[in-house]
């Protein structure tokens, strides 16, 4: 048996046949096992068939080559969700080494979506509610609200700002009822000054029963003290009292001259029409949309470097925080980027044409190559598209900032109907354009368009108020609108405009037009009544305030008196009776 | 499994010295635990170069692959959590060897510094255990009925081919 370990005299031919075969198998069989892995791990993440033709590896210069990917639709199994005829990517082998991923060049050639498949696909998992995914079509999806429910979305504050006061007065009415407990009652004043009197009232007789009755008044004048502590808290608590009840009114009354005003221009019947009906109408659609931006968001975050405040959007969700298997270190000076692609040109077949996405410079970490990442989309005289352009740039720095401008030329709208029963409205054709711009900084949103809808045809087999507004906006050469949103991503604050707002307010709401104005005359009663009640109260409570402030002070004064007078009254009494022994001893010497 | 049973019989029976098969178990476990790269090549490296059971060390080798399924997501997010030190980062940042290494990879970190915490008890419990299984229980193992049913089983063919 062999005891120790030595020297192998065949050892580096072992290592390099072992060396050898690995680089012959990595060669031979990386190709398929990445196939293999691609296809897993896409199929477990979209729920769908994957198929992938080949992928091939280069070793000099070290490339990666797939060929014809097709990812099912799972919601359309006959056609791709996605798909593209080839992409490479070159990796730059040095940083590789270091375990960075720096790719030279990007490119995907025949990216398509929705294209259909010669075969259908399996379908692994049920796709999910389409508020999960960012789906345009749906941004014109829109329900016509009807009158209730425009008033209804007004959110007036007054009825919460009453409700508000009413539990404030409750809940300062038992502080104070607490507090009254306390005080000292009517006998236990008149006790206080019996025992003060009694003990000015009655005769020194010497210096121990001096000592004695100034004892004694100590202790009264504690006990005296500790009861003006308290009448000052309750004296202290009524003033806060007052000042809470004052500001809740005040709040009360702002609310209510808002929310008066909300309604005036909501109704905004003086001018003759609705103000702000394309907000009503398209704000919140708009804003569910742009907050679906935030899956954008959430999908690059894993990527994202640690020390940006990652969660302020994603802390509403409950999503499992993805972290990646072998993390690279917050090192404090790299090399390289974690990954980088340095150029990326992405191919893209669509609606009959093509475009062509350019991007450059795609890394999370911005700061070590000093640029941000750019990236531009031009599609040119597609059938139903005359011209669109996108083009922004996005860095994440000390924060993420995106930045994203677009111009759409002449988009043939597709038959759609926007609402449905009663109030269902079609557009039969229109030709639509765009321009605007975008800004994203961490989760804050910034963002401004306009939209032009021209040669618009709708019907509407509706009510005549629908077909009223249809006919209306057929004669319309144009129909412009302008969006605004702003704020957290994931609830924007969103403001839509529109020139015709007041002529799209007079057809749609018609005889509603009427229902406003009654409503905002029973409105006006109500908050009216809301706040003569909530005011009533008030005026009782600040004279019961006033009463209880008069009879603390009452108190108040009533022990100050006992304190001082009856203190004063004893220290003269003893001063008398010592002069007296003093003036009989000096005439008893004479 | 019977293959495996046989091979690990093979071994723990063979000439090899219980440090050799010490030292394949515990660079074994090492080269398991790393992500492959320019570290499990260094180890390779080592074993052929010294008298260590090739054998035990490939068998050890894929058996703590697979045990990593488990263990890579524990100690990745350990490994993160404890490596946010200053002086640490600064030594990785600055040294490009070690990043030849990819000491600056969470899990690389992690498994390298396990893997030298556990190299020297692994091998020292392994030869100890070899030279216990030798010396106590190796020929009483023979003569037990299991064994004798075992070696008139498809599992003893396999290893008198082995041999």
């Amino acid at each position: 048996m062999k005891n120790a370990i030595g020297l192998r005299p065949s050892g580096w031919l072992v290592f390099i046949i072992f060396f050898a075969a690995l680089l012959a198998l990595v060669y031979l069989l990386a190709g398929p096992a990445i196939r293999v892995g691609m296809v897993y791990s896409l199929e477990k993440s979209v729920g769908s068939e994957v198929n992938i033709d080949k992928v091939s590896l280069q070793l000099a210069p070290l490339a990666l080559r797939i060929h014809d990917l097709q990812i099912t639709d799972a919601a359309k199994p006959s056609h791709n969700s996605l798909s593209f005829s080839q992409a490479s990517a070159a990796i730059e082998l040095w940083p590789a080494l270091l375990g960075y991923y720096v790719v030279e060049e990007l490119s995907i050639d025949g990216l398509q979506y929705g294209a259909q498949r010669a075969q259908e696909g399996a379908v692994y998992r049920q796709p999910g509610t389409p508020g999960d995914s960012i789906d345009l079509a749906q941004l014109l999806q829109v329900d016509l609200p009807d009158a209730d429910e425009l008033i209804a979305r007004a959110q007036l504050q007054t009825p919460a700002k009453a409700e508000a006061l009413k539990q404030l007065a409750q809940a300062e009415q038992q502080q104070l009822t607490t507090l009254k407990q306390q005080l000292p009652s009517k006998d236990s004043l008149a006790q206080y000054q019996q025992q003060v009197k009694a003990l000015t009232d009655s005769k020194i007789e010497n210096a121990t029963d001096l000592a004695a009755k100034a004892e004694q008044l100590q202790q009264l004048k504690q006990a005296l003290g500790e009861e003006k502590a308290k009448v000052e808290q309750v004296k202290q608590q009524l003033l806060q009292s007052k000042t809470a009840l004052q500001q809740a009114v005040a709040e009360l009354n702002a609310a209510s001259k808002a929310d008066y005003a909300k309604v005036q221009q909501l109704a905004n019947l003086s001018d003759g029409g609705l103000a702000g009906i394309s907000q009503i109408l398209l704000g919140d659609v708009w804003g569910q949309r742009i907050s679906q931006l935030q899956s954008l968001y959430l999908l690059v975050k894993p990527y994202l470097p640690e020390q940006l405040p990652q969660d302020s959007a994603g802390s509403a969700t409950s999503a499992p925080k993805v972290v990646l298997p072998n993390r690279i270190l917050p090192l404090p000076s790299q090399p390289y980027p974690d990954f980088w692609v340095k150029t990326a040109r992405v191919n893209w077949l669509l609606g009959g044409g093509e475009g062509t996405l350019t991007l450059n410079d795609i890394t999370a970490q911005h700061a070590l190559i000093n640029s941000a990442t750019t990236f531009s989309l031009d599609v040119k005289q597609l059938p139903q598209l005359a011209a669109f352009n996108l083009s922004g740039d996005f860095a994440v720095l000390e924060q993420m900032v995106t930045n994203l401008s677009w111009q759409l030329e002449g988009l043939n709208l597709k038959p759609l109907s926007l609402g449905k029963g009663d109030t269902a409205l079609d557009l039969a054709a229109g030709l639509l354009s765009s321009s605007g711009k975008l800004n994203l900084t961490d989760n804050q949103l910034s963002q401004q368009a306009s939209l032009v809808l021209k040669a618009a045809n709708f019907n509407s087999s509706g009510n005549k108020y629908l077909q009223q507004l249809a006919s209306l906006l057929n004669q319309q050469t144009q129909i412009p609108l302008n969006i605004s949103a702003s704020g957290l991503i994931s609830a924007p604050e969103v403001s839509v405009r529109s020139s015709l707002d007041k002529l799209l307010g007079d057809a749609l709401l018609g005889e509603a037009k009427q229902k406003v104005a009654a409503y905002q005359s029973e409105l006006a009663a109500k908050l009216n009544s809301q706040l003569q009640t909530g005011l009533g109260g008030q005026d009782d409570w600040a004279a019961m305030l006033t009463q209880q402030d008069g009879e603390v002070a009452d108190i108040s004064a009533s022990i100050e008196n006992m304190l001082n007078a009856k203190l004063a009254d004893a220290k003269d009494q003893a001063k008398d009776k010592l002069k007296d022994k003093l003036l009989n001893k000096l005439g008893g010497g004479n | 499994m019977l293959t495996l049973l046989a091979r690990i019989l093979k071994v723990l029976n063979s000439q090899a010295s219980p440090w050799q098969l010490g030292w394949a178990v515990a660079l074994g476990l090492f080269a398991g635990i790393l992500p492959f790269g320019l570290l499990s090549l260094l180890i390779v490296l080592l074993v052929c170069l010294l008298t260590i059971n090739l054998s035990t060390f490939i068998l050890v080798w894929g058996l703590t692959e697979g045990l990593m399924l488990l263990l890579a997501d524990p100690l990745e997010r350990l490994t993160w959590h404890y490596a946010q030190n200053e002086q640490l980062l600064a030594l990785l940042a600055n040294n490009e060897p070690l990043q030849l290494l990819h000491l600056h990879h969470t899990l690389t970190l992690g498994a390298f510094l396990l893997g030298l915490i556990l190299l020297l008890p692994i091998a020292w419990l392994s030869q100890l255990l070899v030279t216990q299984y030798r010396e106590r229980v190796m020929n009483s193992v023979q003569k037990w009925k299991l064994m004798q049913m075992l070696k008139a089983s498809k599992l003893f063919t396999l290893y008198e081919k082995l041999q």
